[in-house]
């Protein structure tokens, strides 16, 4: 393109189709490239964190000192740079395209609101459009497991858990994702949930 | 004047030249814009190359598609099977 733009050949047959290299060819090979490096790269926390809105996010999630569930989760290999994808995205059949579109939502709301925040309004102003889903830490913690159902809360609140009553990530259970953007209160269904609930009786007690 | 009459005046006048020096000017914002998004992946560069670096791209080859539409116009076809030869007086 280069070349024809500075020494402009003829446009014959050979040129043309030198020229549908240059024209077509290259960019569609650079387009597919480009499309799958780009999905993938919105899979990616640096994707996530290139808003400034989300610095506080990105910075407790690499926080080696962090004890928040997204801290702990964020130093697993399987979730490691791709942790907020992992638990945010939503699994099922359509869930690909819906995590996209939720994203689109999450640009238009940035484009048009959230840029102009700084970063104390962000805590303030900036929550999640939906109540977290079980079902995303479900992907791993099936809740079937012996274990798992040993421990008294988990095995009285099993049906809560998995219709989203209660949610695994409150106050209550095992503290938000990101708790330095919450103000600490536990709220009251959930603190009545979990007083009902008696720690199991220790063996031989 | 209707629409398709319009596109005729235009394949017929158009200069192929011109036309394609905006393919590739086009071509070549195109690919600056989608190559971007490899070196750096912020949302910005991502977005831009999905959307916009790809429908510059479109455009240009757009533009290159229309110059051989105007090539095909004005090319003129042989036929491809030889005139049939006159039949000998005598049979």
């Amino acid at each position: 393109m280069l070349y024809y733009l500075v020494k402009r050949p003829p446009l014959d047959a050979a040129g043309k189709s030198v020229m549908l290299l240059g024209v077509g060819v290259l960019p569609i090979m650079v387009a597919m490239i480009g499309n799958l490096e780009g999905f993938a790269a919105t899979e990616r926390q640096g994707f996530c964190g290139s808003c400034h809105t989300m610095d506080m996010w990105i910075e407790d999630a690499n926080d080696p000192s962090s004890e928040s569930l997204a801290a702990i989760h964020s130093r697993t290999h399987k979730f490691g740079g791709e942790s907020c994808y992992v638990c945010h995205k939503d699994y099922g059949m359509f869930g690909y395209a819906m995590t996209k579109l939720g994203g689109m939502g999450h640009v238009y709301k940035f484009v048009s609101e959230w840029m102009w925040y700084d970063r104390d309004e962000v805590i303030e102003k900036i929550h999640i459009a939906r109540p977290f889903k079980n079902d995303n830490c479900m992907q791993c913690h099936s809740t079937t497991g012996k274990v798992w159902n040993e421990v008294a809360d988990h095995n009285g609140l099993l049906d809560d858990l998995r219709t989203d009553q209660t949610s695994c990530a409150s106050a209550g259970c095992h503290g938000y994702a990101h708790p330095f953007s919450k103000s600490g209160e536990e709220t009251p269904s959930e603190a009545a949930a979990h007083s009902a609930l008696q720690a199991p009786a220790p063996e031989g007690g | 004047m209707n629409a398709r009459a319009k596109i005729e005046k235009f394949l017929d006048t158009a200069s192929r030249s011109r036309l394609m020096v905006y393919a590739c000017v086009l071509g070549l914002i195109a690919l600056a814009l989608m190559s971007w998004s490899l070196f750096d992946q912020g949302w910005i560069p991502v977005m831009m190359a999905m959307s916009v670096g790809q429908g510059i791209g479109t455009l240009s080859f757009a533009l290159f598609l229309v110059i051989v539409i105007i090539d095909l116009r004005q090319a003129e076809f042989r036929p491809s099977l030889p005139p049939e030869r006159p039949k000998p007086k005598g049979d």
